[in-house]
């Protein structure tokens, strides 16, 4: 394992072809971001926020430059390793949720669990305890239409955190919800950093989000600005 | 794949109402299919049973409406290989009205030497004795009986249309066996009913081998004794020759392979456009998948196994709707054919059908799936 990095960018470029527009979604990135880091990631929409952490959790490959996570080099993999490997070491957080919307909560949880050896009870029995950590013991047979916003995103948390993965990417995970429903998302996200030792990264358009972060930095066009911390913003 | 079922299982309920249409739309087309295979099973696939296989059939070689000279009955019989053989002439007439379930065969034999050509037909002594003695007995398979209601000692009168006489008969004998769909009267009857211009001519005769290995020798040599005579002769197996009865109708085979096909196509044009709806419609939760870390073949895997859990149902229903059609109809289609039922292997080709088309029309959307770069699908709406 690296000593204490956990993501290290090293000239990460991404471009998009779309017919003969070409796009250029990340420019020459080099950024290290330490384990157990809570990093928030700003920036208006179009910088390539999302594209970034399309990169680190695998489900994209840059175009160029070199991009290690938690010491291996991902964009060596093949699709299938990349698949095996983001199960084990990725949570992932979207904006819209993204429940199964046929599974209930229990269910929706446990998916993950079936790329692993565990077996049924186990991995219910998992499912359950990570239902818990994000206050939705109580939810277990619900289905997402039968939850609100707020309840949907934490069982979202509970999905990426039930396999134990060493990262969590949250893409705009407050952007649907509330003001109340956000804090509680944004305090379980808190929790997974510091009682946890979860290694956190996450976009978002709101400095308030921003300010449960440790660390801030903004995107513009592709480009990472330099420091700049939430509270001189607002 | 053990544990997707579970998934398979969420999804097709998922849109259950489209579930359970194409499940129906699957059954009824496997149900179409099984009733062609059940026909063709009927016509071309009932095994040649050990006594029928030694039966051949002469007749007419223009055309099953023309007649044999009486008189060939004894030539036939000299030929070497030729055990016995059995005038017979299809009376055709009326039994009551018109109505299908009143319909059964009839012939005009030889009385005497009936059930030594067709000896898987078993009939009780004393029964056999009063038939061959009654000129106006009449001889009946129990199949015909039993849909009938025809007992022993019964009267019935048969209104003639091929022939301008009203035959009476009085039911002697009733025997059992494989095709017991036919009755029998005597050959003399019907000559004296028309006069002795009748009893000269013969529609058929059927001869029992002595052995099965001489039935392409004896056809040859019947064929062969006739051909330069005026009513030349056509000798095939009794088999083909219940072919060629039903060929009269057109190229049967062809046909049934035509209508066959067409519902195949129909099928998988419309099982394909099932199942690319509703992988478009689920591109996006594909992407999540993926991004949990489940693999192409996995998503692969659920695609087409949720079109093999339909399949499967629509061809267990249909080939449950088959063979109750079938059962149900066989009662009608008695008076010219046994066997008008599912055969195994019909079973089994509904399920390759009914499979094959699931698997087939959700191969291409399987595998858009399975390799939509997951950004992609992440993006999609709708
Ligand atoms: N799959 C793709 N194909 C083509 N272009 C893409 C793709 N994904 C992103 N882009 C382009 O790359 C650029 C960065 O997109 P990205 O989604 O990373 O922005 P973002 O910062 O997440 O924006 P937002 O705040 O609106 O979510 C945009 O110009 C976008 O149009
Ligand atoms: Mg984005």
């Amino acid at each position: 394992m690296n000593s204490g990095i956990a993501i290290s960018m090293r000239n990460l470029c991404k471009e998009y072809t779309r017919e003969e527009f070409k796009v250029v979604a990340l420019d020459d990135i080099t950024l290290d971001i330490a384990e157990g880091e809570f990093f928030c990631l700003m920036g208006p929409s179009g910088s390539g926020k999302s594209t970034l952490l399309h990169l680190v959790a695998g489900i994209d490959r840059p175009t160029s430059g070199s991009l290690g996570v938690l010491g291996a080099d991902i964009a060596d993999m093949t699709d299938r390793e990349l698949a095996r490997w983001r199960s084990e070491n990725i949570g992932y957080v979207f904006q819209t949720f993204n429940l199964i919307p046929v599974l209930t909560a229990w269910e929706n949880v446990e998916l993950p669990l079936q790329l692993t050896h565990l077996k049924r009870p186990d991995r219910l029995e998992r499912a359950r305890t990570a239902l818990e950590i994000v206050g939705l013991g109580d939810r277990l047979d619900h289905l997402p239409k039968q939850l609100s916003g707020g309840q949907e995103q934490r069982v979202a948390i509970a999905r990426a955190l039930v396999t134990d993965p060493a990262i969590i990417l949250a893409d705009e995970p407050t952007g649907e919800l509330d003001a109340a429903s956000a804090n509680e998302v944004l305090s379980i996200l808190t929790t997974l950093n510091r009682d946890h030792g979860k290694t956190i990264i996450m976009v978002t358009h709101d400095p308030r989000a921003a300010r449960f972060a440790r660390t801030s930095r903004y995107l513009d066009k592709g480009r990472m600005m330099e420091m700049q911390t939430p509270s001189v913003m607002d | 794949m053990g544990k997707h079922l579970f998934l398979i299982w969420k999804n097709l309920r998922r849109n259950a109402r489209r579930s359970i249409l194409t499940v129906i739309s699957t059954s009824i087309s496997v149900f179409l299919i099984g009733s062609l295979l059940s026909v063709y099973g009927m016509l071309y696939g009932s095994e040649v049973r050990e006594e029928s296989a030694l039966r051949l059939v002469t007749r007419h070689k223009v055309s099953l409406t023309q007649a044999l000279p009486y008189h060939y009955r004894s030539k036939i019989a000299a030929i070497d290989g030729v055990e016995n053989l059995l005038p017979m002439n299809w009376f055709g007439g009326v039994y009551i009205d018109q109505k299908p379930e009143h319909m059964f065969p009839r012939f005009a034999v030889d009385q005497e030497e009936l059930f030594d050509i067709y000896r898987e037909y078993e009939v009780p002594a004393e029964q056999l004795e009063a038939f061959q003695r009654d000129r106006q007995g009449m001889a009946i398979g129990k199949s015909i009986a039993d849909r009938l209601g025809l007992r022993l000692g019964q009267r019935i009168t048969i209104k003639g249309d091929i022939y301008p006489f009203d035959p009476e008969f009085t039911i002697r004998a009733i025997f059992e066996g494989p095709d017991d769909f036919n009755s029998f009267f005597h050959f003399k009857y019907l000559e004296e009913g028309l006069g002795p211009e009748a009893g000269s001519h013969v529609g058929v005769f059927t001869i029992r081998l002595r052995s099965v290995e001489d039935a392409s020798s004896v056809a040859r040599a019947v064929d062969e004794m006739f051909r330069n005579a005026p009513e030349p002769t056509k000798t095939e197996t009794e088999a083909a020759f219940a072919l060629a009865f039903v060929s009269q109708i057109g190229n049967v085979k062809l046909f049934l392979l035509s209508i066959g096909t067409a519902i195949v196509f129909t099928m998988l044009m419309v099982s394909a456009n099932t199942m690319a709806m509703s992988v478009r419609e689920r591109t996006r939760e594909i992407g999540v998948l993926k991004t949990l870390g489940f693999p192409s073949g996995s998503v692969l895997g659920l695609v087409l196994g949720e079109a093999a859990v339909i399949s499967l149902l629509g061809g267990v229903l249909g080939v449950v709707l088959t063979l109750g059609v079938t059962t149900a109809m066989a009662g009608v289609m008695v008076q010219f054919f046994t066997g008008f039922t599912l055969p195994s292997w019909g079973v089994v080709a509904c399920f390759a059908v009914a499979l094959g088309v699931g698997l087939g029309s959700s191969a291409v959307p399987a595998a858009v799936a399975a390799r939509t770069r997951i950004v992609d699908a992440l993006r999609h709406t709708g």
